[in-house]
């Protein structure tokens, strides 16, 4: 490698990560103003006109404000925490192509690059929750450990379906597969399993669990504050950004479906514009989930996990492969996944809820337990 | 799953709809002050002898639970011109409005009704003594008041209630002729906001 092209990494990485902060910095002034809407709010108004300035004041705010470090913290793990989540977030990026020559550095393995390299935030979340040396950060650390052996077999099955169907792991080759017919349409199965791991890689509602403001205050970055918090937040908004990118490519056809009939730079450019159009469709797809759906219990995200995920997207391999197989035509597949879920809705939605046992919690009075003290207080909510 | 499917309709079209945010400190997009809202007291001004209906009687400064106010009396030039039926008239008038608590007692007691709880309620300011108001300031948010919700002096034939109505027509009746028969020079004509 010359010297030359390390330059132009180096440029190119720097320009990547300016593009990803402003686009960061954008992405939190319009989940707050989605969100508002949502409630019949507002969201931010001053800063600005409709509050567009608003995320550079938070920016001023939180680079100026004061680090907090709390005495029984374990400083080298506290403080390398952000950056286990961060370096994942950005690394992510090498590989992820805005258009057939607007890319870092193109691998052959980039999703299974992609895939491997995403997990490493969750490394992250564990330091941040056992440097901070509090109990709600600690829980939240474990839930995130939790929540990852639950959706990350969906999350690489969904993208093995993709790269089945175009034989390919390079994000750029699953892209110009696509030009006559998008996966969303191929698959709508494998579509609504990676949006649903996805979101659960995000930490984004209904798979908040590890956040969950209401149990565990905020998950393990209770104690940051300052320009460490506001790393871990650029993460997880670059994460959030990178997911959506991802369905755009993998599903919704990148830049090249529909194929536009212009050539030359308009074709560039356009491409290029339509393919953030598709971002920001799933990124207003996944605000808009979150100001709808209440959390999941950790149980919850486990059962769906492993007894409708992980089944279903070994339904949607094994039909894909065998229409690959047999080089059947797309639309066999459309309709098997389509019927499939059917099948999968109905099935959940004909499933009794386990009922609860009457018997199993007794309540009873408090002068009762006195006077007839019960002999198992193992379930017994004293009234 | 149908259930998520209505969940997400209904956030969308939640979303349709207008927000209902008032943004308080701009103006025409904050919620109008209803007539009835009762804000800090205010001194009123009677047009009809551009003098404030306000004698000093102390009353007020008396009733205060919080002792917020003070109060100075001077004779009036007017009434010795002629020109005004008030023998004594408020020479200075102090209220500190951070400590008013806004109860009204004050309006309750006066016996002239100089005195009313108006629209003001605002108190950020940028000087500690700021919310001090004295007599011109009081003056003015009367006047503003007065103003706003088109204010009159209360007239007792305006009295909604007939049977109050009366007993106050009859008590001013007997008054002003009590009035004539002592002193035969005042024409002893009650003034219209003094019952």
């Amino acid at each position: 490698m010359t010297w030359e092209a390390i330059g132009w990494y180096v440029i190119g990485a720097f320009g990547l990560f300016i593009f990803l902060s402003i686009t960061v910095m954008f992405l939190t002034w319009i989940e707050r103003k989605f969100l508002a809407r949502i409630q019949q709010r507002m969201g931010p108004m001053r800063v600005g006109p409709h509050g567009t300035l608003q995320p550079i004041a938070d920016v001023i705010k939180l680079i100026t404000k004061e680090d907090i470090l709390p005495s029984w913290t374990d400083k080298p793990i506290y403080w390398l925490a952000p950056l286990a989540i961060f370096i994942p977030a950005i690394a992510i990026w090498v590989t992820i192509p805005f258009s057939e020559t607007l890319v870092l550095q193109n691998l052959d393995l980039g999703l299974l690059y992609i895939a491997a390299i995403s997990v490493l935030s969750v490394l992250g979340l564990v330091m941040a929750g056992w440097g901070s040396a509090n109990k709600y950060s600690m829980l939240g650390g474990l839930r995130a450990v939790g929540q990852l052996i639950s959706y990350e077999i969906p999350f690489i099955m969904a993208i093995l379906g993709v790269a089945i169907l175009s034989q390919s792991l390079s994000l750029i080759d699953i892209v110009n597969d696509q030009s006559a017919i998008a996966n969303i349409i191929v698959q709508p199965l494998g579509f609504l399993i990676f949006l649903a791991a996805g979101l659960a890689e995000l930490g984004r509602t209904p798979f908040d669990i590890h956040h969950a403001e209401s149990e565990v205050v905020g998950g393990p970055f209770v104690e940051y504050s300052g320009a460490h918090w506001a790393i871990i937040q650029l993460a997880e908004y670059v994460n959030t950004f990178a997911i959506a990118a991802l369905i755009a490519i993998l599903f919704l056809g990148g830049w090249s479906w529909p194929s536009m009939p212009f050539t030359g730079i308009t074709n560039d450019f356009l491409s290029l514009v339509w393919f953030l159009i598709k971002i920001y469709a799933v990124i207003l797809l996944i605000f808009w989930i979150r100001g709808t759906f209440p959390r999941l219990r950790i149980d919850q995200l486990m059962s769906f996990g492993w007894k409708v995920l992980v089944p279903v997207s070994f339904i949607n391999i094994v039909f894909t492969a065998i229409i690959r197989f047999y080089n059947l035509h797309w639309s066999i597949l459309t309709v098997i996944s389509l019927i499939s879920i059917g099948i999968i809705f109905y099935l959940i939605y004909k499933t009794p809820q386990k009922s609860r046992k009457k018997d199993s919690i007794r309540i009873i009075s408090a002068k009762d337990a006195v006077n007839n003290p019960p002999k198992n207080y193992g379930d017994i909510n004293v009234r | 799953m149908l259930g998520s499917i209505k969940g997400l309709k209904v956030t969308l079209s939640t979303m349709m709809r207008k927000p209902v945010t008032a943004q308080y400190p701009i103006a025409n997009k904050r919620l109008d002050i209803k007539k009835r809202f009762m804000g800090f007291p205010a001194l009123l001004w009677d047009d009809s002898n551009s003098e404030p209906y306000c004698t000093g009687c102390m009353v007020c400064v008396r009733e205060c639970p919080t002792q917020c106010m003070t109060a100075t009396m001077a004779d009036n030039k007017k009434f010795s011109e002629g020109k005004s039926t008030r023998k004594k008239i408020i020479d200075s008038f102090g209220i500190n409005l951070s400590r008013c608590i806004v109860c009204g007692i004050c309006v309750d007691v006066c016996n002239f009704d100089a005195i009313e709880m108006s629209h003001e309620h605002e108190l950020s300011k940028f000087q500690r003594n700021a919310n001090r108001a004295n007599l011109k300031s009081l003056l003015a948010m009367g006047k503003t008041f007065q103003s706003k919700i088109k204010w009159e002096p209360i007239q007792i034939k305006n009295i909604g209630n007939p049977d109050l109505r009366e007993r106050l027509q009859a008590a001013a009746k007997a008054q002003s002729e009590k009035i004539n028969a002592n002193e035969g020079k005042m024409d002893g004509k009650p003034e219209g906001s003094s019952l």
